[in-house]
């Protein structure tokens, strides 16, 4: 049974009472203290050293996320799971940004809570599936930019074999297709895809149909 | 020998608890459980489902907030107080507002709690709920108190 001390900070008095609550009924777990503003909350991290901080971002004399900026530099050992009834990507990415590892809502379940400490208190981040679905579909943003600068590296011949390729054409009609040897477009297919990193012609048609070579 | 003096335990006070957010519910809860008085029969996040579940468990005294979704916490007073006339309904809310105030008194609550005075509070305002008065938190001025809950 690992044994964590929790820092509690929430203008709220039922916030806070309902916090510490939730904590203490948890076998191990333990309030080390409570802070009512974002400054106290600073003061006491420093002060007791806790293993998570359960902050809440609007709070008055130093808001939550610029006490967790804060915090992560003069404790870094410290995690901070950022508690607040703000649901938006701005927030959740602000939150990331101000250095805490986990994001939750106050209306997500106590459960939900009770897990984000958890792994907090193991050193792992922790983000509702809501909150992941929502950095993925950025990364995916990204990754599919990146792909396309891949794209622009192809040659026009190479986009017109990855196209017969993708629409479930073997080399050898592909060949024939494009009235070159088979050995020829055998070639070009390894150099697409090495181009490109891909390692299937699963991938291949994966990545035609993202890039709208073909229609899926 | 002495025999432990058995006191008949007082009736409980059956509470319903409404709020978005789970761990608010819990501080509450938490208020109420330190009491030997009232007892939590059941707790609610959104308004339907208070609506739903208060008439079917048919609470003394339903503690509710104001922000909720899908119908907000007046639209569930006014409702509860329709249908459940002897049912206490205590707005317990962070909108220190004499406009919340007064919708809360038209709607039917017969009490108004400051989230931040809940802690102090709470309890007084159910005895004074409990005893047919009506409870609003100190900082609203008196006489327009008055006035609304005439």
């Amino acid at each position: 049974m690992s044994s964590l001390k929790i820092l509690i900070a929430d203008d709220h008095d039922l916030v806070r009472k309902g916090l510490r609550m939730l904590v203490e009924e948890h076998p191990g777990w333990s309030v080390c203290a409570e802070a009512r503003s974002g400054r106290e909350a600073l003061e006491q991290a420093t002060q007791s050293n806790p293993d998570v901080i359960v902050i809440d971002v609007s709070m008055p004399d130093l808001n939550g996320l610029e006490a967790t900026r804060l915090i992560r530099k003069a404790c870094p050992r410290s995690e901070v799971l950022v508690i607040t009834h703000h649901d938006s990507d701005e927030m959740a990415a602000e939150v990331l940004s101000a250095g805490a590892r986990g994001y939750i809502l106050k209306s997500d379940s106590d459960e939900e809570l009770v897990h984000a400490v958890e792994s907090l208190g193991r050193h792992r981040p922790y983000f509702t599936a809501r909150v992941t679905e929502m950095f993925l579909a950025n990364r995916a943003m990204g990754a599919a930019d990146q792909a396309d600068s891949m794209r622009h590296r192809l040659t026009v011949r190479e986009v017109e074999i990855l196209q017969l390729l993708a629409e479930g054409k073997t080399a050898k009609e592909v060949a024939s297709a494009l009235g070159i040897a088979t050995k020829t477009s055998d070639t070009h297919r390894t150099n697409i895809m090495r181009k490109l990193n891909l390692h299937s012609i699963a991938e291949l048609v994966r990545y035609a149909i993202r890039n709208k070579v073909v229609e899926p | 020998m002495q025999y432990p003096v058995v006191m008949p335990s007082a009736p409980h006070v059956r509470v319903f608890l409404s709020d978005d957010h789970p761990i608010v519910r819990r501080g509450v809860r938490t208020i109420l459980e330190s009491t030997s008085e009232y007892e939590v029969c059941g707790e609610a996040g959104d308004g339907d489902q208070t609506v739903a579940l208060a008439l079917d468990l048919r609470p003394d005294v339903i503690i509710t907030d104001i922000s909720m979704s899908p119908i907000n916490g007046l639209e569930v007073t006014k409702q509860l107080h329709k249908s459940m006339p002897g049912a206490k309904i205590l707005i317990l809310t962070m909108h220190d507002s004499v406009e919340m105030l007064r919708a809360a008194a038209v709607a039917g609550a017969s009490g108004y709690l400051l989230k931040s005075d809940a802690e102090e509070l709470l309890v007084s305002a159910l005895h004074c709920l409990g005893e047919g008065h009506r409870f609003v938190s100190p900082s609203f001025d008196t006489a327009l108190v008055k006035q609304l809950f005439a």
